[in-house]
């Protein structure tokens, strides 16, 4: 990893309708992981925050749109 | 042959099925409405078959290895049972995802023939998909599908392709189960590999003019739906407009026409037993039964009305969206937003209402969950609300709407407590759900359920309500020694006898008579019965129509022969409302919980707060109106003191093993 690199923001900081690269998930709950990773939300792949709605964060993977809480998407980091 | 479905949750699955079986299982807009696998046979005219094809409907998975309970059955299922084909359903604006699992399956040595489904939404979304280039690349057939459509919807195709490939050798065109598993991490390698196959696949056969991943209708549409304010008045102005419709204006009216066709049958019955059957017979069959079943059957229109409007808010896809504005809430009082779809679904009836708890995923939310959604007042305890404010309220829509402000609230209070009782309320869990896309939701479906739930609410009419009211009529006309009981000396039939015992208990609820309190336990049984049992053991037939009773026998009769003050029938209705539901939903309850000890907990708990509310509202209505106390206050009280104390204790348990807890992690 490039050291100079502007530090890893989580998807909950993140602009809306920017795609980002997945950098790293998380979460010490190895389950929920390999949940994600069968929708296809792991390290390398895109995601982008579409918005974020009474405090829960609609985001769109694979074509599809998941509605993640806070917490999910502070463990996700870009 | 045997065929199973399976696929992505909310990619049309069952609507599927429903069209190739002609069944009618229940379909929603939101993923996870199917919790368990469901056979069915193929209609012959679409296919060439000469022996059966059964199908098995299966919940969705988004891969082979099970994140929920329901996503273990497809998996166990197709891993075990050796269908002879599989049919994939994939949502074709959406291959990306969900050829991931499409590969797995295609890993099993089994047939599988992709259904490429809801592809009328792909023009619509400016997709152009390569069909014959993805059947090669996948090594399988592909059939554009409409679930949805009528005629030329695919369906005929997709049976040919399916009896075609059946004893076909399955080739793997990306084979991960080749490949070294030794650990997680190799797992996981092979499987970013296997995304990677899909994404090129995808690359070649998928041709997109808009992208997905920018702003469109549907967020504008979520923006105002799910607003962190607007959200909620939303909510509550679309589930009272359910209600008002169903329970107050096109319902009621529907109820009036439909009695007055049950009247006529019973002046017809009447006149056909006028003469040489005994008089006994003639009160069962009339009474008991008529009466009794008639007064339950008088409310259909009101349960149709009513199931009618929550399929078409089931099919437009509202319902993740009340999930989102509720998980906020609904996390503080430790549940999840996904808690609220069982709620909803249980206002029409808890049963399935309870399975859909299923989807949750964290055992303690899922089985607080199934614990409180009996709570919502369901459709069959809509002709106790309907009758008590026809006669003690003067149809007085706020008993109804107090209804379900009350059960909302015990919801929250009850949430509460049991996460204090656990221990956990400092533990947290997350929150994921796959947002559908909006649908304009169908009038066929909707009306297609609909019929489904009147005829399974005549059954049941017509079986255990009518069977619990001749034997309530029977109980009622002879004494112990078998004798008929003698008018005047109605508390020595064998209903009185047994029911005595438990009216004395209900004596501080403002309600300790027998006849009450014999509706009361055959409740338990069906919540259509209470209306039923009060039908038989008061002898009154129209419960519906109170102007016409008015005109035979004076404006409160109906009141004064129950002998009950407003503040005593509203107890009654909070006490059937909120004690344990009918037998059937205990039933459920026991599947999804998975554990005697919270079944155990959970009657008791809503056994107390049936009491308590009960002695709460008959206690200080009777105060109000007439400033003292009403009969039984110091023993209720004694009673309702005890409850609320050992709640206080196993709260105060609960909270020291959090805060043990948190020591531990800390």
């Amino acid at each position: 990893m490039k050291r100079n690199e502007k530090a890893a923001a989580s998807l909950a900081e993140v602009q809306l309708n920017r795609e980002y690269v997945i950098h790293e998930v998380r979460t010490n709950d190895e389950e929920l992981k390999n949940f994600l990773f069968t929708l296809g939300c792991y390290e390398g792949e895109k995601v982008t925050l579409l918005s974020v709605l009474s405090g829960n964060y609609i985001i769109s993977v694979k074509d599809a749109r998941y509605c993640v809480d806070k917490e999910l998407a502070e463990a996700i980091i870009v | 042959m045997k065929v199973a479905l399976t696929g992505n949750p909310n990619s049309g699955k069952t609507t599927l099925f429903n069209a190739i079986t002609g069944r009618v299982e229940r379909v929603g807009n939101w993923p996870g409405v199917t919790i368990e696998k469901k056979e069915g046979v193929v209609k012959q005219r679409l296919h060439q078959e000469k022996n059966e094809i059964i199908v098995v409907d299966l919940p969705g998975a988004y891969s082979m290895s099970p994140f929920t309970s329901e996503e273990s059955i497809t998996s166990d299922f197709v891993k075990n049972e050796k269908p002879d084909v599989i049919i994939n359903i994939v949502d074709a604006a959406n291959l990306r995802r969900s050829l991931f699992f499409t590969t797995q399956l295609l890993e099993l040595g089994i047939p599988v023939v992709v259904a490429l489904n809801k592809s009328d939404l792909l023009k619509k979304k400016g997709i152009v998909l390569n069909v014959e280039l993805l059947a090669k690349r996948l090594g399988c057939p592909v059939v554009k599908t409409i679930a949805t459509g009528g005629s030329n919807s695919g369906l005929k195709e997709l049976m040919a392709a399916v009896v075609g490939a059946k004893g076909r050798q399955q080739t793997a065109p990306f084979n991960g189960a080749g490949m070294q598993l030794t650990d997680q991490e190799a797992e996981r390698a092979v499987d970013k590999k296997r995304f990677a196959f899909v994404d090129k696949i995808v690359d070649e056969v998928e041709e997109k003019k808009i992208s997905s991943n920018g702003q469109t209708k549907q967020d504008a549409v979520d923006k105002i739906l799910a607003h962190p304010w607007l959200g909620l008045p939303i909510f509550a102005l679309v589930m009272w407009t359910v209600f008002s419709i169903s329970q107050t204006h096109l319902g009621p009216f529907l109820a009036d026409v439909f009695v007055g066709w049950i009247d006529s049958f019973y002046v017809w019955a009447e006149g056909l037993l006028a003469a040489g059957v005994s008089p006994v017979l003639r009160a069962i069959l009339l009474d008991g039964i008529i009466g009794g079943v008639g007064a339950v059957v008088g409310f259909l229109p009101l349960i149709m009305v009513l199931f009618f409007l929550l399929a078409l808010l089931e099919d437009c896809g509202y319902m993740t969206r009340v999930a989102v504005v509720m998980d906020r809430f609904f996390k503080r009082i430790g549940l999840s937003g996904k808690s609220i779809i069982p709620m909803i679904i249980g206002t029409g009836c808890a049963i399935p209402g309870v399975m859909a708890a299923r989807t949750i995923k964290n055992e303690r939310q899922r089985r607080t969950t199934v614990m409180l959604t009996p709570f919502m007042p369901c459709g069959a305890k809509l002709p106790v609300i309907a009758l008590f404010s026809g006669v003690f309220f003067n149809h007085a829509a706020w008993v109804g709407t107090l209804m379900y402000f009350v059960g909302i609230a015990i919801i929250v209070i009850g949430a509460l407590i049991v996460v204090r009782i656990t221990g956990e309320k400092n533990v947290r869990s997350v929150f994921i759900l796959e947002l559908p896309d909006y649908k304009f939701p169908s009038i066929k479906r909707a009306a297609v359920s609909m019929f489904a739930k009147a005829k399974a609410f005549i059954i049941k009419a017509g079986t255990i309500i009518l069977l619990c009211n001749a034997v309530v009529q029977i109980m009622q006309t002879f004494n112990w020694q078998f004798q008929v009981v003698a008018e005047g000396a109605e508390h020595t039939s064998i209903l009185a006898g047994i029911a005595s015992p438990f009216a004395l208990l209900l004596i501080p609820l403002g309600f300790g008579t027998w006849q009450l309190a014999a509706a009361a336990i055959t409740g338990f049984i069906a919540k259509e019965n209470v209306v039923g049992t009060l039908a038989v053991v008061y002898s009154i037939t129209n419960f519906i129509d109170v102007e016409e009773f008015a005109l035979v026998g004076g404006a409160t009769t109906v009141a004064e022969v129950m002998g009950l003050t407003s503040a005593a029938a509203l107890a009654y209705l909070m006490f059937n409302l909120f004690t344990p539901p009918c037998f059937a939903a205990i039933g459920a309850m026991n599947a999804e919980m998975e554990n005697k000890k919270w079944l155990a907990s959970a009657l008791l708990f809503q056994l107390s707060t049936g009491y308590v509310m009960a002695f709460i509202t008959y206690q200080s209505g009777t105060f109000l109106t007439t400033g003292a106390p009403g009969t039984g206050f110091l023993p209720g009280l004694i009673v309702v003191a005890a409850i609320i104390g050992t709640m206080a204790y196993l709260v105060r348990k609960g909270n020291q093993k959090a805060a043990k807890k948190l020591v531990l992690t800390v």
